[in-house]
């Protein structure tokens, strides 16, 4: 088992990053040109003030982007995997948070954002889990990489080889 | 479980605070660039009402036995409850799509309309109810409705509809008297704006447009709001 982690650790990681960092980037990119919906997102979270609010999500994306990108091309890796590990833990909460308070709200997760038609209110807490499960994995891509977060593709090379312990 | 050594640059702080400054020069450009495209695109919003013509003087009244709703038109063979907020976005589509008909209905004396001006979105829409009531009192309901949607922006509770934005608003459409600038900025239909929203829970009303026609729900069947279905309800009664 050990044996065959190691044989196939370093493409392991690099899917890992690319699904993590691609995740981000697209999240990032489709929110970035439409601030005003993305702020709009945060806010109807009801978490936040409004004003720290709509400042949330004008940052959000970009931060998503750049993060995103350090993981695809293989710098910083250990810092990005500790901010996207916790953004997704911040979102995982968040979005409890509204489920707990039954706000009704698509989560602007990739855009769009805010309160949804109450008619749809059958269909959204099962929309929430699903939510709550995709983030939760992608934290768990996270805690991978921070372990491991050199593989294949990446700029970062470890300084030495590791053997086991 | 066995973790990987740091990276070769590892010990390089150079390298790691150059990536730390790139990732939040990323970020403030892009929050600079935010704050910078929603502040132009609201405030060139005012450019859309240059050329208003306003309307003919149409009063209303506020009828408490109606939640407080204004009254435009009493009387009509048909009679129309809109429920709306003058920061919903939904709102703005249903007024693109059906608003000019319905202005057409209470000019015509075709149909009563009764306007629920409601602010659950926030402060920004509890300001811009008040403007419209002060509105109305000048006769001027219908077209600073419409302007509202008009100038409508984005991003919600951003301030934007503020006291000088209001009374900027009522300028543009040729609504100046001291009455109307001094009723936005006092406040002065606060009361009745809170009692219209505070009916919402005694008329069943959840969420906005919502729109009753001589007392039915009307839901649209579409997935955009159509002109030819609202009137063809509408007709129907």
């Amino acid at each position: 088992m050990r044996n065959l982690h190691n044989r196939y650790q370093n493409i392991v990681t690099f899917i890992g990053r690319f699904v993590l960092g691609g995740v981000l980037l697209v999240a990032g990119g489709l929110k970035a040109f439409k601030p005003a919906d993305s702020a709009n997102a945060v806010a109807a979270y009801k978490i936040l003030p409004t004003q720290f609010a709509h400042l949330v999500g004008y940052a959000l994306p970009w931060l998503e982007i750049a993060i995103g990108l350090l993981l695809l091309i293989g710098v910083s890796l250990r810092w990005a995997t500790i901010i996207a590990g916790g953004v997704m833990l911040l979102f995982v909460a968040s979005i409890i948070s509204v489920w707990a308070r039954g706000l009704l709200i698509d989560c602007g997760c990739f855009g769009g954002g805010g309160a949804i038609d109450p008619a749809l209110a059958a269909t959204v807490h099962r929309t929430y889990f699903i939510e709550i499960m995709r983030d939760l994995g992608l934290a768990f891509i996270a805690l991978y990489l921070y372990f491991f977060p050199y593989g294949l593709f990446s700029i970062e090379k470890p300084a030495v080889t590791v053997k086991e312990i | 479980m066995a973790k990987q050594a740091k990276a070769a640059q590892g010990g390089d702080h150079f390298t790691r605070w150059l990536v730390i400054g790139m990732v939040a020069l990323v970020v403030v450009t892009g929050v600079v660039f935010s704050i910078t495209s929603s502040k132009t695109k609201a405030e060139a919003s005012f450019i859309a009402l240059k050329d208003y013509k306003l309307g003919a003087q149409v009063n209303g009244t506020v009828d408490v036995a109606q939640g407080s709703g204004l009254v435009l038109n009493p009387g009509a063979p048909i009679k129309i409850d809109l429920w709306e907020d003058p920061q919903c976005p939904i709102c703005r589509l249903f007024e693109e799509s059906n608003g000019a008909y319905i202005d057409d209905l209470v000019r015509t004396k075709k149909a009563t309309v009764v306007y629920h001006v409601l602010s659950f979105l926030g402060d920004d829409s509890v300001r811009a109810s008040n403007a419209a009531m002060c509105a109305a009192d000048e006769g001027h309901y219908l077209d600073f409705h419409k302007a509202l949607y008009i100038v409508q922006p984005a991003l919600e509770n951003s301030g934007f509809f503020n006291g000088p934005n209001l009374i900027k608003i009522g300028s543009y459409l040729g609504i100046k008297s001291k009455s109307f600038t001094d009723c936005v900025s006092k406040g002065s239909k606060l009361a009745v704006v809170q009692a219209q929203t505070d009916a919402m829970s005694k008329y069943n009303v959840t969420g906005t447009p919502t729109v009753f026609i001589n007392g039915k729900l009307w839901q649209r069947k579409s997935g955009a709001f159509d002109l030819n279905e609202f009137r063809l309800a509408v007709e129907a009664g």
